[in-house]
C-alpha cells in the first residue's frame, strides 16, 4: 500500500469505517512511513478542533421545542371560547394570589355558569356544522323522496388528561377506524393505565388492533401493569399470535422481567417456534433463569 | 442544533418532523427500524433547510441587529471569559474558520459530516437514513473532510 491510498483512507481510518484487513494495512504502513504519521496527526487534530466548535445546545432547549409544538399544534384550533376561558382562568390565577377565597367563589361561578350555558364539562369550544349521512332514500311515485339520514355534529372539547369526559372520548378514539387517531389516543390514554377501563382499552389494542404502532403504543401504557395476571395473560397472547416482530420483542422483555411458572409453557413452546432470534434467545434466557428446562419432551 | 447552527431552525425542523412522522406514521411498514426511518425523515428535513439556507447564502447564521451584526450561535456557547487574550483571539479565528470551513459543504457532505462526526453513527446507517450506499456515505466524508483540511490550513 503507497501513501497516496494511505491518506485517502486516513478519514474513514480515524472514523473506524474501514474493514479490519484494511485497517491493518493502514497501520502497518503508518508504523513505518513518518509522513502519513503525520497526515493522520493532521487528522486528529482537525477531528480535536471541530470537537471544541460544538454548538451547546441549552439545558431546557428541547423542552423550549416541546412547548412550542404544542403551541402550534393547539393554536389553529383555538376558539373564541378556549380564549375566553384561558383569559379568564389567568386572570382568576393573578386574583388568587391575593384573594384566594374570592379566586375560588369565581371559579365555582364560571364552572355553574358554563355548565348551565353549555351544558357540557369540561370547556366546549364550539358547535361545528353538521354532517349528514344518509341511510336510505325512497322515491314514491307521486315525484317527492323520502330520506333518511343521521347527522354528525363536529364539536370540540378541551381538557385534562385527568378529566373523565376527555378519557371518555380518548377512549372513543382507540376504536375510531382512523389508524392515526387510536395512535394518538392511545399513546394519551397509556400514562393512565391505572385505570381499569384505561387498561381494558390498552389490553384490547393490544390484541385486535391492526395497526403494529397502536399495539406498540398500547404495550408502552401496559409497562407498569406486567405484574397484573391480566395482562401477562395478554401479553403471552401477543408474543404467541402477534405477526409484528417488534410487537412481540416488547411483549417478551415485559414478560420475562419477573420469574412467572405459569409462562413456562409459552416461552418452551416459543423457543421452538419463534423464528425470531431476539425473542428466542429471550424466552432461552428467562427458562434458564427460571430453571425450567428450555426444550419440550 | 449542532448542523443547522441556529435555535430557530432546529425548532423548525423539530415540528416538521414530528407533523410528518404523525401523518406518516400509518405508512410505516417495520421493514426498517424505527429508529433508521425517523432519521431519514429528520435528516431529510435538515437537507432541506440547509438547501434553502444555501440559496439564501445565510450560512454564517449572522443576523444584522440594531447593534450591528450577531451571530446567532454566540449566545449558545457562552463560553468562560478566557485568562489569556491571546489564546482566546486565536479561538475566536479558529472558530471563524471552522465555520468557513462548514459553510463550504455541500448540504450532503455536511450532513453526513455531522452524524459521523457528531452525532456518532456509522456511514451504513447514514447511507440508510439518507437514501443512498455506505460507499457513496463513505465518499462525502473523504470530501468534506480534505475540504475542511484545506480551509483550515495553518489552524490544524
Amino acid at each position: 500500500m503507497n501513501c497516496d491510498g494511505v491518506v485517502k483512507l486516513i478519514p474513514l481510518y480515524f472514523y473506524g469505517e474501514l474493514p479490519p484487513e484494511e485497517e491493518e494495512r493502514v497501520e502497518q504502513h503508518l508504523h513505518a512511513c513518518a509522513a502519513c504519521t503525520a497526515e493522520m496527526e493532521r487528522q486528529r487534530r482537525l477531528a480535536a478542533a471541530l470537537d471544541g466548535m460544538q454548538a451547546d445546545v441549552p439545558p431546557l432547549f428541547l423542552e423550549d421545542c416541546r412547548a412550542a409544538l404544542m403551541a402550534a399544534i393547539a393554536e389553529p384550533r383555538k376558539g373564541p371560547w378556549a380564549s375566553f376561558l384561558e383569559a379568564a382562568a389567568a386572570a382568576l390565577a393573578g386574583l388568587r394570589r391575593f384573594q384566594q377565597p374570592v379566586g375560588a367563589v369565581a371559579l365555582v361561578a364560571l364552572g355553574f355558569f358554563a355548565a348551565r350555558f353549555t351544558g357540557i364539562n369540561p370547556a366546549a369550544v364550539s358547535a361545528g356544522e353538521v354532517y349528514p349521512v344518509v341511510r336510505s332514500i325512497e322515491p314514491d311515485n307521486a315525484g317527492r323522496v323520502r330520506i333518511a339520514f343521521d347527522e354528525t355534529r363536529r364539536r370540540e372539547v378541551s381538557g385534562s388528561m385527568d378529566d373523565q369526559a376527555i378519557q371518555r372520548l380518548l377512549l372513543a378514539a382507540a376504536t375510531e377506524n382512523n389508524p392515526a387517531m387510536r395512535v394518538e389516543s392511545v399513546g394519551l390514554l397509556k400514562e393512565r393505565a391505572g385505570s381499569s377501563e384505561v387498561r381494558d382499552a390498552l389490553l384490547n389494542a393490544l390484541l385486535h388492533d391492526s395497526n403494529a404502532g397502536v399495539r406498540m403504543k398500547a404495550l408502552e401504557g401496559l409497562k407498569p401493569l406486567a405484574a397484573d395476571p391480566e395482562v401477562r395473560k395478554s401479553l403471552a397472547g401477543a408474543l404467541v399470535s402477534d405477526d409484528n416482530p417488534a410487537v412481540r420483542m416488547q411483549a417478551v422483555d415485559l414478560l420475562v422481567t419477573r420469574r412467572d411458572d405459569a409462562m413456562v409453557g409459552v416461552l418452551q413452546g416459543l423457543v421452538q417456534r419463534e423464528n425470531n432470534d431476539y425473542v428466542r434467545l429471550k424466552c432461552e434466557q428467562a427458562l434458564k433463569d427460571w430453571n425450567a428446562s428450555v426444550g419440550t419432551f | 442544533m449542532n448542523l443547522l447552527r441556529s435555535p430557530e431552525d432546529a425548532r423548525d425542523v423539530y415540528q416538521e418532523a414530528f407533523l410528518r412522522v404523525y401523518k406518516n406514521l400509518d405508512t410505516f411498514r417495520f421493514d426498517c427500524s424505527f429508529h433508521t426511518w425517523l432519521y431519514r425523515i429528520v435528516t431529510n428535513i435538515c437537507l432541506d433547510h440547509l438547501r434553502k439556507r444555501k440559496v439564501r447564502k445565510e450560512e454564517s447564521a449572522i443576523v444584522e441587529t440594531g447593534d450591528g451584526p450577531l451571530d446567532r450561535m454566540d449566545s449558545f456557547e457562552e463560553e468562560a471569559p478566557h485568562a489569556d487574550p491571546e489564546r482566546s483571539a486565536w479561538n475566536k479565528q479558529l472558530k471563524a474558520r471552522i465555520d468557513g470551513a462548514l459553510g463550504g459543504l455541500t448540504p450532503r457532505e455536511r450532513m453526513v459530516f455531522e452524524l459521523r462526526h457528531y452525532q456518532g453513527m456509522r456511514l451504513r446507517s447514514i447511507g440508510e437514513a439518507l437514501g443512498t450506499t455506505e460507499e457513496a456515505a463513505k465518499n462525502c466524508l473523504f470530501r468534506a473532510t480534505q475540504k475542511m483540511r484545506s480551509v483550515l490550513g495553518d489552524f490544524v
